[in-house]
């Protein structure tokens, strides 16, 4: 009898050490609100670019694919596993956005996304990756609404339209010194929102805007709208759009009767696309560039670029650093918060979302960065560039 | 009294329908005080301005025709609408780039091989000498455009002929929705092919100098009185005509007119009005059914390849899908006018050209509605009339 209790105790204490042994190397749970991102041994952490790689605006989407793929090439691996980009393409139309963001959600392999590029891909996205818990850095998406939407996932290193609109109506009734102008635009959500601000900021400085029209971008022909708007006799048009649109703009102005007014772009009309698709007619005409605070890691970036792509940096839009910046934030924030369990990598996405927006004193190619807490990252300013000589030079008076 | 039962269409008072002359009578006044407002009251665009949007309509309008002319061939014939003629479009378009692009890159492109054979013959009639030179220049220039529309049009009428060989003949006897299907396809597989061979990045043609898109000529309209020390002048303001729209218009009829020509007094066109009419007994007849479509398609295609150079020329801009829009409007154009109806094609084309640049201004809306403007148009001509506008069929016979 004393035999059997002595050996129920043993196998007792035997059992009880054994679960405790167990407890203790039982895998990582995953307790995060959206759920955990698994990876094996052998596998590739996703990191999609959305954005325009072929259509009228593909040189935007080229040109912030590569720095996003520098990026990643300078970060190496995430504890071990590599990383994969996944680009996928809009085209720049907001429907593709849409599409495009449905299908990276379905794949539970891509932890963060890099986009999308254009504002109006970027607003219908932002409700399909708040569901499914994928956290977004857009380099370049600039319409100011976006980060009142709400969204826990949407972060930006660009700066916002509202900056631009102003700054830009301030050049134009300053330095240029223009009292009535037009302001056109797309109906896109970046370009009407961009010519609403500037129109606005224009007005509240003492100046007249005489009008605005909008034209359907992707059409050959704008000599109709521009004869509307020669009608009204504008010293300046500020065209709130995309490169290709503005290339037919600006051929066409001097047709129409809009000789003597002066064409004034955004970012989005910047880059070599612009040149050769306008060629002697952008002679004298404006748009928005980012200047990069000079640094070794800005030369750096350069000398990849120009090795890697045969193009110089900046030649066919302003956002490679960008590009590079969101990449190496969220890749950043993935060495921060992943885990190591066994063989397996595990990432929780609320945490990676969370860590995303609390980058603070980041030191990035486009200046020191930090995420407020709706989204806002971006540390770079703007300046106005304008085409003489056929080439992209500082504007007169900054 | 007017018998309104005479002049209206029958289907107006069939089985007491009076909606839709209710909405006809509604229409036309709200159009009509809309115009009067603009015209006369707010006065907001001057004369000069009006002419603007018709030039520009109508060149638009002009490139639109050439585009039907090919849809309401190819529907004339095998009542089937070719969707991937957009496509074949835009590669005569393509082709006309690279020939320039060989032009410009040989150093040829304002090659005056005309110049010295001009001057010696106005020498010898005793012309002026810079007379002589101009006309040289532009002999030149001519010869450098026309190999370029011929090469334009020899791509577009190999890739139509192609088309029809390897998409619509297999399915000739299938019920009607999938040759359409099948073209829609077509028209993906070729817009794909392009965007492969060509890239993506929109290219833009450099024409000759003298064909520059700046240039052309000026014409003075409207205007008001203007003082200039002490002296009043009437100044008018000035509205530019391009060489390259003009060219556009010129061409665009002469095509239409060629079209005629050939399907109404050429043996080829005897031929396409038979099998449009009864492809049974044409067959019987003696007629080769298989190249009369062919024949058809071919010449489809030359039209297409026109309007494509003539794109390019006039506005430049090129990419793989710069057949799409175009083509869906002139499609629309050619069922406005009458489908199946060559001179309803032209007049299809022309009117929604001026429909999309002057409705706009004349009715107050935004520009950027145009579109929707086009396309409300073919909605409303297919309620009232869906026959279109000249509603005749290919296969009668004009004298």
């Amino acid at each position: 009898m004393k035999t059997l209790r002595r050996m129920s105790v043993a196998i007792l204490i035997v059992t009880l050490a054994a679960m405790v042994l167990a407890c203790g190397a039982q895998p990582y749970e995953c307790t995060d609100e959206w759920g955990c991102a698994v990876f094996e041994a052998g596998e590739t952490i996703k990191l999609a670019y959305v954005g325009p790689m072929t259509g009228d605006y593909s040189a935007f989407g080229v040109d912030i694919s590569r720095g996003v793929e520098l990026a990643v090439k300078d970060h190496g691996t995430v504890q071990g596993f590599n990383i994969e980009i996944i680009v996928e393409d809009t085209q720049g139309a907001s429907e593709q956005g849409a599409a495009v963001a449905n299908k990276l959600s379905a794949d539970s392999r891509v932890v963060a996304v890099v986009g999308h590029t254009f504002s109006g891909s970027t607003e219908v996205s932002i409700p399909i990756y708040d569901k499914s818990g994928v956290v977004m850095m857009s380099p370049s998406a600039t319409n100011p609404s976006l980060t009142g939407l709400g969204s826990s996932v949407f972060n930006r290193v660009a700066f916002t339209d509202e900056m631009q609109g102003q700054a830009a109506a301030q050049y134009i009734y300053e330095t240029l010194g223009a009292r009535q102008i037009v302001v056109m635009h797309d109906g896109g959500a970046y370009g009407q929102g961009l010519a609403g601000v500037c129109a606005d900021a224009f007005e509240g400085l003492g100046g007249t805007v005489l009008g605005t029209e909008a034209v359907t971008p992707g059409e050959a022909d704008y000599s109709a709208p521009l004869a509307a708007v020669a009608a009204l006799d504008p010293d300046l048009v500020y065209f709130g759009g995309y490169d290709a649109d503005a290339a037919v703009l600006v051929s066409q102005m001097a047709g129409a009767g809009l000789q003597e007014a002066m064409f004034f772009g955004c970012d989005g009309t910047y880059g070599a696309n612009y040149l050769n698709l306008a060629g002697s007619s952008a002679e004298g005409t404006f748009s928005t560039y980012v200047p990069i605070p000079e640094s070794e890691a800005f030369s750096k970036f350069r000398t990849d670029y120009q090795a890697d792509y045969g193009q110089e940096q900046g030649e066919l839009s302003p956002f490679s650093p960008h590009g590079y910046d969101s990449a190496a934030l969220l890749l950043n924030a993935l060495d921060k918060v992943a885990v190591k369990s066994g063989d397996q990598l595990i990432i929780p996405r609320k945490a990676l979302a969370d860590a995303v927006r609390a980058t603070a004193d980041y030191s990035g190619l486009t200046g020191n960065i930090s995420c407020t807490a709706v989204g806002e990252c971006a540390a770079a300013s703007i300046k106005f560039m304008q085409v003489q000589g056929g080439e992209w030079t500082e504007g007169p008076g900054q | 009294m007017v018998d309104l039962k005479k002049i209206l269409p029958k289907r107006f008072f069939s089985r007491g329908n009076w909606v839709q002359p209710v909405l006809a009578v509604v229409f036309s006044a709200f159009l009509l005080w809309r115009l009067y407002r603009i015209l006369f009251v707010e006065q907001i665009y001057g004369p000069d301005t009006w002419v603007k949007f018709a030039i520009s309509g109508l060149i638009l309008g002009s490139v639109y025709a050439v585009i039907a002319l090919g849809y309401t061939l190819v529907y004339g014939i095998l009542f089937m609408i070719n969707f991937a003629h957009g496509e074949v479009m835009m590669l005569g378009a393509y082709t006309g780039y690279f020939t320039l692009e060989a032009f410009r890159g040989a150093g040829m492109l304002d090659w005056n091989w005309a110049g010295p054979i001009v001057e010696g013959i106005a020498a010898g009639l005793g012309a002026s000498p810079d007379a002589a030179t101009e006309a040289g220049a532009i002999a030149s220039l001519v010869l450098v455009v026309l190999i370029a529309f011929v090469l334009g049009m020899l791509v577009s009428m190999l890739t139509a002929i192609g088309l029809e060989r390897i998409a619509y003949r297999p399915l000739r006897q299938a019920p009607r929705l999938v040759p359409l299907i099948s073209a829609i396809g077509a028209s993906l597989f070729l817009q794909n092919a392009a965007q492969l061979m060509f890239g993506a990045t929109p290219r833009v043609y450099n024409n000759p100098t003298l064909l520059n898109r700046d240039a052309g000529w000026t014409l003075l309209v409207g205007g008001e009185w203007v003082e200039y020390a002490g002296v009043t002048v009437w100044e008018g303001k000035p509205v530019l005509i391009t060489y390259t729209g003009v060219i556009t218009f010129v061409m665009s009829i002469l095509l239409m007119v060629l079209l005629l020509i050939l399907v109404q007094r050429t043996k080829m066109g005897k031929a396409m009005r038979a099998v449009a009419e009864d492809k049974q007994t044409a067959a019987l007849m003696g007629i080769d059914i298989d190249r009369v479509i062919g024949n058809t398609f071919a010449v489809s295609g030359l039209l297409a390849g026109a309007a494509g150079v003539l794109w390019g020329l006039h506005m430049g801009r090129l990419n793989p899908i710069v057949g799409f829009l175009p083509g869906l409007k002139a499609f629309t154009a050619a069922v406005l006018g009458g489908i199946g109806n060559v001179a309803g094609a032209m007049m299809g084309g022309i009117t929604l050209g001026v429909l999309e640049a002057l409705g706009p201004g004349l009715l107050g809306m935004p520009f950027q509605l145009k579109d929707v403007l086009a396309f409300s148009i073919l909605v409303l001509v297919l309620i009232f009339r869906p026959q279109g506008i000249l509603g005749e069929v290919l296969s009668e016979k004009k004298m």
